[in-house]
């Protein structure tokens, strides 16, 4: 049923959301798994503690946290798969736990772990699947299959077995399978985890057309920051079941705080106390070293190391997410506090 | 319709990837006549001594038909059953639900509908034969009785497949629920023999408790003509256990965790 909502341009909201598990714990041997059989030791873990925020219509939101943090769970609960414990969620006027078929249709969640192509077939013997269950007219069909063969480069893949498609060629399946139905509000649950950085890219390519092209809402969890800041201008970080930061994230990547990280593979072992001089040291082990360096001074930075450090490989990298979501709580000027939602 | 075109996809999904497998064919097929032997070798050995004539009122071509419906409900539960259902305590392991319930059809529906494992089929036949045979043999079959026998096996399938699901729509809270089925499967074995050569004390449990005596014995007792309307109880039956089965399943559906990526 329709929840009327103030603003008709909010697509997406979730209000004190909650969720809570029962988990069995153990103690570790046989010992330990016998008392658990005879008495299992229960305890309520709260995954997702009441979070509140809201999507515009055609927005691309990424949604960032350490793991456990409870980004899947928000998201399985935005797509219905999880009964929140307590508050509640919208989308595009449905709520999600009711499942109803309207709300399913507009809706898509991918999960870069999981997948739901058949093993043993072709893709495309899938995608018939899929085209039955959404009910896609054929002609309707086929001009989608052709415009995701534009970008994903389909031809040729799809009359494999899954299970001989490479990862990279059975995420492209998975995608355009997740997206067959045309949905309004995308779940994207690490779209990108273990792609090379080509199919990375393609994967983004394709994620921005098709906001472009259906306005669509994303909402994206990635551990790439790179898959961040290509799509999203805006983030919501979650750290404990909790919504720590929600606002722009160029703050964090062009700003004056924005550092890269430089990955540096040393001849020669050398101190701490000397490396530091090149930039913040984040770890040493060994030969293998990693120092943060401002954005701006990168290649001066890194054209000083080459000549006074025994240098046998150097490499700039984002910083992990990690790093960059615990830099954002270091520094005194946050960009944004998180806006109270009524 | 929807469902139909769902249900003709889904099988033709099935047959591909069976027919990639082609050598389990004869295997399968073997198994199946091993396993009607089994079940006749039972039967044939009660009535191989000449002083008996019947058990519990029924003879030989009686007890065979019994078998018959025994064979067929086997080759049901491993043809449509057993691929579809076991798949559920497997995707709550893994996490794979998640998918049946992103899409916009009734997910009890696909979950009970979209594999078929043809390659048992060959059990459902040859049970499917046995009755016809026994039926024959008997000379007493009538075309109400075998309506009335149709409508009642059918009531029978309703409730394997509630009970059946019911026993793994536990797998929402306990997850991994194989030994449950078995269980089931172990009860159900003994309704290869008719109910009234059973000893008195089980009946009641086969009867009430599981209701194996309606899936075997009843459909054959109408068969040979000796049952009336009052047997009609059986949809019933077969009506409350599916609405229970669904209660459970739209309960468990609030208690899924969907296993972490």
């Amino acid at each position: 049923m329709p929840v009327p909502t103030t603003d008709p341009d909010i697509t997406v909201r979730a209000a004190q959301l909650r969720k809570a598990y029962t988990v069995t714990e153990k103690e570790p041997g046989f010992l330990g798994s016998l008392r658990a059989f005879v008495r299992p030791n229960t305890r309520t873990v709260e995954a997702v503690k009441g979070v509140s925020f809201e999507l515009r219509g055609g927005e691309m939101v990424g949604f960032l946290g350490p793991n456990g943090a409870g980004k899947t769970t928000t998201l399985k609960m935005l797509s219905g798969l999880l009964h929140p414990t307590s508050g509640a969620a919208t989308v595009q006027g449905h709520t999600p736990q009711k499942r109803g078929t309207a709300f399913l249709k507009q809706i898509t969640l991918v999960m870069g772990q999981k997948q739901q192509l058949i093993w043993d077939l072709p893709a495309q013997d899938s995608f018939l699947v899929n085209q039955a269950i959404y009910e896609i007219p054929d002609a309707e069909y086929r001009a989608t299959m052709r415009e995701f063969d534009e970008v994903l480069d389909l031809s040729g893949i799809l009359s494999k077995q899954v299970r001989k498609l490479s990862l990279g060629e059975r995420m492209k399946c998975e995608l355009a399978a997740a997206l067959l139905h045309r949905p309004k509000v995308l779940f994207l649950d690490e779209p990108t985890i273990g792609l090379d950085v080509n199919m990375q890219e393609r994967i983004r390519e394709f994620v921005r057309e098709y906001n472009a092209r259906f306005n669509a809402t994303v909402m994206l969890t990635s551990h790439y920051m790179a898959d961040v800041t290509a799509l999203c201008q805006r983030i919501l970080v979650i750290d404990g079941g909790e919504l720590v930061f929600d606002g722009d994230l160029s703050a964090l990547t062009s700003g004056p705080d924005a550092r890269k990280t430089v990955r540096l593979q040393l001849s020669r072992p050398e101190t701490a106390a000397r490396l530091s001089t090149f930039g913040e040291l984040i770890r040493l082990d060994g030969l293998d070293v990693e120092l943060a360096v401002p954005r701006g001074e990168v290649s001066a930075r890194a054209a000083a190391m080459l000549t006074h450090l025994d240098v046998a490989d150097l490499t700039v990298v984002d910083p992990p997410i990690e790093q960059v979501i615990g830099q954002l709580f270091r520094s005194d000027k946050k960009p944004e506090p998180v806006k109270a939602l009524a | 319709m929807r469902f139909w075109k769902l249900l003709r996809i889904y099988l033709s999904a099935s047959l591909s990837v069976q027919l990639a497998y082609r050598a389990n064919f004869l295997a399968a097929i073997l198994s199946s006549f091993a396993n009607l032997a089994t079940g006749l070798l039972g039967v044939l050995l009660f009535y191989s001594r000449p002083e008996i004539k019947e058990l519990g009122g029924w003879n030989l071509e009686g007890a065979l038909m019994v078998v018959g419906f025994f064979t067929l409900t086997e080759g049901l539960i491993s043809v449509w059953l057993r691929p579809n259902l076991t798949q559920l305590s497997e995707g709550i392991r893994t996490g794979t639900l998640d998918f049946l319930l992103l899409k916009p059809v009734d997910a009890q529906f696909q979950l009970s509908a979209r594999n078929l494992n043809l390659l048992r089929l060959p059990d459902m036949l040859l049970g499917l034969g046995l009755i016809v045979w026994a039926g024959a043999a008997l000379g007493t079959v009538t075309l109400s009785g075998a309506l009335l026998s149709a409508v009642l096996y059918l009531s029978a399938i309703a409730m394997v497949y509630a009970i059946w699901f019911m026993l793994n729509t536990t797998a929402f809270w306990l997850v991994n629920v194989q030994n449950i089925t078995e269980l089931f499967q172990g009860v159900f074995s003994a309704g290869r023999y008719p109910l009234q050569a059973l000893p008195l004390w089980i009946r009641p449990v086969l009867t009430f408790v599981i209701p194996v005596a309606f899936i075997t014995t009843i459909p054959a007792q109408a068969l040979r003509g000796e049952l009336g309307t009052a047997a009609l109880f059986s949809p019933l039956v077969a009506l409350i256990l599916l609405a229970i089965c669904r209660v459970l399943w739209l309960r468990a559906l609030g208690s899924y965790t969907s296993a972490s990526s």
